[in-house]
Formats: C-alpha cells, structure tokens, sequence
C-alpha cells in the first residue's frame, strides 16, 4: 500500500510544482508592459530529504532573466531620458504562452497518473470486500 | 497461509511488482521537467520472475534461514532514451504507455487472485 501511496505523494508534488510555475507564468504576462521589469525564471529539482518522498520534485529558487531590457522610443513617456528610450519589459509572450502550455500538459500528464494510481488501489481495496 | 499456495505467491508478486512500476512512472512524470533528471523503470515481470524462481533458498520449514531480500523485487535501471538539451531523459507519450502496461498487469494479476480465491471457495462449498 506504501508504493501507492508514495506515488499519489510524488504525482501532487508534481502537480503542485507546475501549478507554481504556471503562477510565474501568469506573473511574468501581467507585468509584459511593465518598465524595467525582467522575466522570473523557475526551475524544477528533486526534493531531498530526510522525511520527503523519494522522487518528489519542488520549485527551485526564483531566478531572473538577465537579457538585455527593451529600449522602447517614446519622448512622452515620463521615464524616457535624453534620447528618448525607456526601458521596457524583456518578457516575451511568445515564450511565455509556449512555456505554460508545456506546464499544462505536464499538470494533466500528472492528473492522469494520479488517477490511474487511484484505480489501481482501489481495484485492491475491492478484493478486501467479498 | 494465501502466501504457501503457489498461484496467489505469483499472482501477488505480480501485482506488487505492477505497483512499483507505476510508481516510478509516478516519479518519472513528476520529474518531466527536471533538468539532469534520467528516466528510470524496472525490468519486465516475466524477466525478472522466470530469473528469481528456480534458484534461491526453498524454506520449507519454519526454522529455516530467510535470505533477506526474498520479495524479489528488482532494481530500478536508467533509461537510455534521448535526453533533452537540459538532460532530462523523460518521454511522457512513453511514460503514459508505461503506466497503462503496469495497469493492465496489475489488473491481471488481481483478477488471478480472485480467481484462485473463488477456486476455494468453490472447493470448501461456499
């Protein structure tokens, strides 16, 4: 019964780290159109721990993206120097919308196994009953 | 005493050995997106049961020595599959495919048992 167990802990643990991951997604959509604001990066990586599940994953620290920052041409803008450039965002919508495709497919990749492993267990339990 | 009869010890191997596998499909999911991360997965039942019977210790008494890893379970093997460029070597299509085998097997295995369990019943009259 441990294994199953075990593997509906590791499959929410799953779940829940790209649930964080479409959260920064979202994060990084909103502030696009933010001045100076730079894209947060998250990575995955295996829980090790005394009392974790063995094969758990979280999120890693936040990282941000280090590319250079939009120069936007805009002399009415309030923030623009001399020239006339601001710093805009260096979020990427196209990579954004890609990356939280990717982090919903694996969330439902995760939902599937969970379900199956619940099946699994509970064609066990139906032993147990006659 | 389910344990001494020969077709619920398969039948129960078995479908311990389908749990296991799911759960390392479990992991392998979860770790879909880890980089470095390397699939791993077990060999298959009919391998690793026809390599476990036969040799080994019989216990055929109570008294006699237990060899300490009897549950025959095997050990978990890396894949060789293609690795992302972040080194993760993860293939959900195939891990998909993985956890319905270990159902099915699972499945079959249960199905063994309840047979052999109403094969029993049938003999006690019940």
């Amino acid at each position: 019964m441990t294994v199953f167990s075990d593997a509906l802990k590791v499959s929410t643990s799953g779940m829940r780290a790209q649930a964080e991951r479409l959260r920064y997604v979202s994060e990084n959509i909103a502030n696009a159109d933010t001045p100076g604001y730079r894209r947060k990066l998250v990575s995955f990586e295996e829980e090790l721990g005394r009392d974790q599940t063995p094969g758990a994953v979280s999120t890693g620290p936040v990282s941000l993206d280090q590319t250079s920052l939009d120069r936007i041409y805009d002399p009415t803008n309030p923030l623009s120097d001399e020239s006339g450039y601001f710093d805009g965002s260096n979020v990427n919508l196209l990579i954004e919308v890609a990356d939280a495709r990717e982090a919903s497919r694996s969330y439902e990749a995760n939902l599937k196994i969970f379900e199956q492993v619940r099946q699994m267990s509970s064609a066990l339990m139906d032993l147990l009953r006659k | 005493m389910y344990d001494s009869l020969d077709l619920f010890r398969v039948s129960s191997v078995m479908a311990r050995h389908a749990g296991a596998q799911q759960s390392l499909v479990a992991t392998n999911v979860a770790n879909a997106d880890t980089p470095g991360y390397r699939a791993m997965s077990l060999p298959a039942f009919s391998d690793t049961h026809r390599a476990s019977s036969g040799i080994g210790l019989r216990m055929t008494r109570l008294g006699h020595m237990e060899l300490p890893d009897q549950s025959g379970m095997p050990r978990p093997f890396a894949g060789s599959g293609e690795s992302a460029p972040n080194g993760n070597s993860v293939s959900i299509e195939e891990e998909m495919l993985n956890a319905i085998e270990a159902q099915r097997q699972h499945n079959q295995a249960l199905a063994i048992y309840r047979h052999a369990m109403g094969l029993i019943r049938t003999s006690l009259g019940r």
